[in-house]
């Protein structure tokens, strides 16, 4: 599962509104704050003015970058869903984590220098990326944006949601609603009504789970009032109930 | 909650008035519109992302016969006049190309919990090739354990007897819908139909003692050689037959589009003022008779599911009019056949030929369809909740399509208020509800919303609204 960034805050003074079109956005960003210490949206005061460029659109399929590509940038996810996933030697698909607007990915592949997975957009997605060398040379002047990076990373890593465990469905399926949920509130959105744009078989390869079992465990959600879902919107009605559900994955 | 289940209140003048061509909305956007370059791989993504859903929709199985041994002279369907069995055989060959081809592009959990065999005359078929179709469709789909599924077929009673029903009841078919049309002598034959009650009752009657769980009947006004007083007598007996439901059709007179209708005489068609009368009786008629309005052509018994899915909020829009099975997708196989999958339309070869060509060549035959985008989806959503519950809730669609109501809407409700200078429809801050009035004129208050009307390249032919 990627970070839950809660450090996103701005520094106090800031601007980035003038970044882009889309304020919100840069304001939840786990970046956010790498962006405001090299005065971005203000070139004429930063000598780092072009550290970052985006990128998209990208379709839904479309890959980002792919297993093995020599690491050289980090991506901020600035609108849409991706999936991080491994192939593995029969080809098989191992779905590792789905990222949200605000989310970063590639960090991961820092060490040893090539990206360990692919990405691929989900939705219609746009990314910042940021040039890993001229952002390690950042950190080296700015003990702040080293300090950020660090903290993204360990967080990343401890954020390694093992989904190999004796879980039922039940504790899967509630674990991962409730943490989208919070992650959507981390990044300034609704917690309890979100799309849940994944396909039904990533989610069951994500969380080790048939796909059936998937839609089974969401219609008894449902029945049981914990859920209400039509097509892909889906309503958290007890947050509580599905967290306790969840409580092991989630303490995790 | 509905208030739809008031009775519709019958005004000749008001509804002359508006006597304009319209669509029925059994889809929105409606058929004329859906496009040629929906292609193979549009359905095909369309099936992928309906399988990817959280929770997958159940199917709806729409299977079209096209055959008939003779030309009902109003009909408008797609179908085929013959008396060669042999054809049938050469038309089932495909359709089982076809059922294999798109059954195993769903996932194997979506159960199958309605099916509607439509023509043309599905009882072209005899049980033997009935029992082979039905193999071949359980076969490649997921039919489920039976409970609650819905499995209906339209039935001439001219060329079923009580032991084909019950060898229908027999392969799992619980809905039996049954062509009447009218029963005056007169109007049979100059429609070239002749059907005697006898007949029609021998299948109600079998239906019921095989276990079917529902009957409709389906009468039509307007008819050439139609008078009320004869009108009237079928009323009286198909109350007498006492079927479920009822729908009662206008046959709208096309002969330029439809060839058998080149048969009826126009001078033998019933005057504005006698059509009017005709559906006014059958208001009258069948709502003394215990039958509920539902809306457009459609009546049902007080304690039909119809009428109960209407009170709960449930009720839905479908091709066979309404359905108490919205929430699924609709797989039509055969020729013609539309299904609507997900946020898709999409109709199969309207010919023999095409279709043929398609399967044999191993390909989906779908023809044209659609997409629907996100005004479309939002403008379906608006016409459904009207057509089927005669209101609508500003604020709350608003908020769950996310849009200001009356600024996304801001023409559909200025036309709206012309229709309640006429009290078809009130109108408050919250709330657009038919009145009456105008439920009788369903499609007028539908039509507000319809983005492809008015527009100049607009392809559409539409019968008229009464």
């Amino acid at each position: 599962m990627s970070e839950s960034l809660v450090e996103a805050a701005l520094q106090p003074g800031a601007d980035v509104s003038t970044t882009d079109d889309a304020p919100d956005f840069c304001r939840s960003c786990a970046l956010a704050s790498v962006c405001a210490m090299v005065g971005y949206g203000k070139p004429e005061l930063s000598p780092l003015h072009g550290l970052m460029e985006h990128l998209g659109p990208y379709r839904p399929g479309e890959t980002v970058f792919r297993q093995g590509d020599s690491f050289d940038a980090v991506f901020a996810v600035r609108s849409g869903l991706v999936k991080t996933r491994q192939l593995d030697s029969q080809g098989r698909e191992h779905v590792l984590g789905f990222f949200l607007p605000g989310e970063v990915i590639g960090l991961d592949a820092i060490y040893p220098n090539r990206f360990p997975c692919d990405a691929v957009a989900l939705d219609d997605s746009q990314f910042c990326r940021f040039p890993f060398p001229a952002m390690s040379a950042l950190a080296t002047h700015q003990p702040a944006v080293q300090r950020h990076l660090f903290r993204l990373i360990s967080r990343q890593l401890g954020m390694a949601w093992v989904m190999v465990g004796d879980h039922s469905a039940d504790e899967r399926l509630a674990a991962f609603l409730v943490n989208l949920g919070e992650r959507y509130a981390a990044r300034g959105f609704p917690e309890t009504h979100f799309r849940l744009c994944m396909s039904r078989s990533d989610i069951a390869n994500y969380l080790s789970l048939a796909a059936e079992t998937v839609s089974r465990t969401l219609t008894r959600f449902r029945a049981q009032s914990l859920i209400e879902i039509r097509g892909h919107v889906l309503h958290l009605c007890d947050t509580p109930r599905l967290r306790e559900l969840g409580r092991k994955l989630l303490a995790a | 909650m509905s208030h739809a289940i008031e009775i519709p209140e019958f005004d000749p003048a008001l509804i002359a008035r508006y006597d304009v061509a319209g669509p029925r909305y059994t889809s929105y956007p409606t058929a004329p519109h859906f496009r040629a370059d929906f292609d193979e791989r549009a359905l095909r993504a369309a099936i992928r992302a309906s399988n990817e859903e959280p929770i997958p929709r159940p199917l709806s199985l729409y299977v079209h016969v096209p055959f008939c041994v003779s030309p009902c002279f109003y009909c408008g369907c797609n179908r085929i006049i013959t008396r060669d069995v042999g054809k049938a055989d050469r038309y089932l060959e495909r359709l089982y190309r076809e059922i294999e081809l798109v059954a195993k592009l769903f996932d194997r959990d979506r159960q199958v919990t309605q099916l509607h065999f439509g023509g043309g005359t599905p009882n072209f078929l005899d049980l033997a090739r009935m029992q082979e179709l039905m193999d071949v469709l359980a076969r490649h789909f997921s039919f489920g354990n039976g409970h609650g599924r819905e499995f209906g077929i339209e039935i001439d009673p001219r060329f079923a007897d009580a032991g084909y029903i019950r060898g229908l009841g027999e392969l799992g078919f619980n809905r039996i819908s049954v062509g009447i049309q009218d029963f005056d002598p007169a109007v049979q034959q100059a429609v070239n139909r002749i059907q005697s009650v006898a007949q029609t009752r021998e299948v109600l009657e079998s239906a019921r003692a095989s276990g079917f769980r529902s009957a409709s009947v389906d009468l039509i006004y307007g008819l050439p050689r139609q008078t009320v007083e004869g009108f009237e007598r079928t009323l009286d007996e198909v109350a007498a037959l006492a079927p479920d439901r009822v729908a009662v059709y206008a046959y709208a007179h096309l002969p330029e589009m439809f060839k058998a209708q080149r048969q009826i005489k126009a001078g033998e068609l019933p005057d504005p003022a006698t059509r009017l009368a005709l559906i006014g009786r059958a208001l009258a008629r069948l709502g003394e008779a215990g039958y509920a309005y539902v809306g457009m052509d459609h009546f049902a018994r007080a304690d039909d599911e119809l009428v109960a899915a209407q009170r709960a909020g449930t009720l839905q829009r479908n091709f066979q009019g309404y359905s108490t099975h919205g929430e699924c997708d609709i797989v039509g196989l055969g020729v013609s056949a539309i299904g609507r999958i997900g946020d898709s339309y999409s109709q199969s070869a309207r010919d023999l030929t095409g279709y043929y060509a398609a399967l044999d060549n191993g390909r989906l035959p779908v023809a044209r369809g659609l997409s629907l985008d996100a005004d479309d989806l939002v403008r379906r959503e608006a016409i459904g909740q009207l057509m089927c519950h005669g209101e609508l809730d500003m604020p709350a669609f608003g908020e769950q399509h996310q849009l200001v109501f009356a600024e996304y809407f801001a023409a559909e409700l200025g036309r709206l208020r012309a229709l309640a200078g006429d009290g078809l429809v009130t109108l408050d801050e919250h709330r657009i509800r038919v009145t009456p009035r105008g439920r009788l004129l369903l499609r007028i208050v539908a039509m507000c919303f319809d983005a492809y009307l008015g527009r100049a390249s607009s392809p559409a032919r539409f019968s008229r609204a009464i």
